[in-house]
């Protein structure tokens, strides 16, 4: 990165360091386990996830672009929300991404791609219509900053290790349930056990860290946010606009999203009921009580 | 739907459709006294309008219905096509009671008939706010939500809506989930 300073948070710096540490001591405790019981066995694994992730770096933002339903739009398709886009690439020193829209009511925002050069941002309809000109300035400096702080990489590596424990989980209950695994002597636990459960093991912690590495990352984008754009108090609004019920409220009619079908299908009742520990955002008041530190430091007005 | 429905695959539609459907008459009376709320005497069931296979039975089917429905209850029906290709039969009937008791009829015979899944909502017409307000009850979701339009394009006065929410969710099933509360704008009501 040419530039230093997207800002510094000593406190956030070290814990991300901290939840970085302990999940590669983890990491490397799961490999000597794996190899001291497996031996060679571990190598084809190794490769079958090493192309898996290889795989997923590379293809992360066309996968995050299809899958969220997200069409890029060119310039003369969405004029202003280029400009936007390009005014604040200027300020960050980024590349452009590419710009894409999803057609939704619910507004949101999300970055996705594997390098600053490789990247694309995308933004709802209800976003871009509901909320004002400079809240959705923060919302996209917000996700500018997830490229600038290349958080697509930082999440594959450090969910590289918990791939393989869940591939191996999958393989140990299938070797265990078939007879595939051999116990070396009849008296010592059988390989695939040991496996199974240390993978169980490494899958839970691993994803628990992820998870905590995740959301200290969202803290750095906000922060990112607040100084490409000197005012963070547009993110705080936006920020609790995105989260407040009103803004969940749909604009479109009924009859029309019907014929659209495929609505009505995902069941509700799962998601939403997940929180704290398990959630890849941190909460809506510690986002804003950080921003309105930020803000208080750069001597701005907070609502 | 419990976790254990989630795992199992089963997702139900819509429960026992006539009490949920008749919640409303119960939430009448805490939108009159507490809200001002008066029902205008209007409501209307849409359903998706059919493949032309089927449309010559169905026409037979759900005139035979509606004369049914007709005769019993005291109501006016009217039937309507919508800009969106959606049939609506409205019914016209100062009682709300008999408003819910004819649309229930009016379901229940489609349903018979084999159209359940073309029902798309029940839609309940109030007055005596500053907007006209509209109970919806998605028969997909099984639920009812409120829908206050503004008159101003596609509008709606989501702070009234929630509003509703908040004062009728002891006594009515309403949706839980707020981005499936799409409107009926310009409802033939």
């Amino acid at each position: 990165m040419k530039r230093k300073s997207y800002g510094r948070d000593a406190g956030l710096s070290l814990r991300m360091l901290l939840t970085g540490s302990l999940l590669g001591l983890l990491y490397v405790v799961f490999a000597v386990v794996l190899f001291q019981v497996l031996n060679v066995g571990l190598i084809p694994m190794l490769v079958i996830v090493i192309a898996i992730a290889v795989f997923q770096y590379y293809t992360s933002d066309k996968v995050a672009l299809a899958a969220s339903g997200a069409k890029v739009v060119e310039r003369d398709q969405a004029p202003e929300l280029h400009a936007m886009v390009e005014r604040l690439c200027a300020m960050a020193d980024l590349p452009k991404p590419r710009v894409a829209v999803i057609d939704t009511d619910v507004p949101n925002a999300f970055a996705t791609g594997r390098s600053p050069k490789h990247a694309a941002v995308a933004v709802t309809r209800g976003l871009w219509q509901r909320l004002e000109p400079q809240e959705i300035e923060g919302v996209l400096a917000h996700e500018l900053s997830h490229i600038a702080n290349r958080d697509v990489l930082i999440m594959t590596v450090a969910s590289f290790f918990a791939m393989l424990a869940g591939l191996l989980t999958r393989f140990g209950l299938y070797s265990g349930m078939f007879g595939g695994g051999r116990s070396r002597d009849n008296n010592s636990v059988p390989v695939w056990l040991i496996v199974l459960l240390v993978s169980i093991v490494t899958y839970f912690l691993s994803q628990l860290l992820i998870l905590a590495i995740s959301r200290y990352r969202e803290f750095a984008a906000d922060r990112g946010s607040a100084l490409i754009t000197g005012a963070p108090e547009h993110l705080m609004s936006a920020l609790q606009k995105i989260a407040s019920e009103m803004f969940r409220i749909p604009q479109r009619d009924l009859r029309q999203v019907e014929s659209m079908n495929a609505f009505f299908i995902i069941p509700t009742s799962v998601k939403g009921s997940v929180s704290g520990l398990f959630m890849t955002h941190p909460p809506l008041e510690k986002r804003l009580a950080a921003l309105g530190e930020i803000a208080r430091e750069m001597g701005r007005p907070v609502a | 739907m419990g976790l254990r429905d989630v795992l199992l695959g089963k997702k139900k539609l819509a429960g026992p459709a006539r009490e949920r459907l008749f919640a409303l008459t119960t939430a009448a009376v805490t939108m009159d006294t507490e809200l001002g709320l008066k029902t205008a005497g209007v409501g209307g069931i849409c359903f998706k309008a059919l493949s032309a296979g089927d449309f010559v039975r169905a026409e037979n089917d759900l005139q035979q219905v509606l004369d049914g429905v007709a005769a019993e209850s005291g109501s006016k029906l009217e039937r309507r096509e919508d800009s969106f290709g959606y049939t609506w039969i409205v019914v016209r009937d100062a009682d709300l009671e008999d408003q819910v008791t004819t649309i229930h009829a009016v379901a229940q015979g489609l349903e018979e008939q084999g159209f359940g899944p073309q029902l798309l909502a029940a839609v309940f017409k109030f007055e005596g706010a500053k907007h006209p307000v509209y109970w919806i009850y998605g028969y997909k979701r099984g639920a009812f939500w409120p829908f206050v339009p503004t008159g101003k394009d596609q509008e709606r006065d989501n702070a009234e809506e929630l509003e509703l929410k908040a004062k009728l969710e002891p006594e009515l099933p309403v949706e839980q989930d707020l981005t499936r509360w799409f409107g009926v704008f310009d409802a033939p009501l």
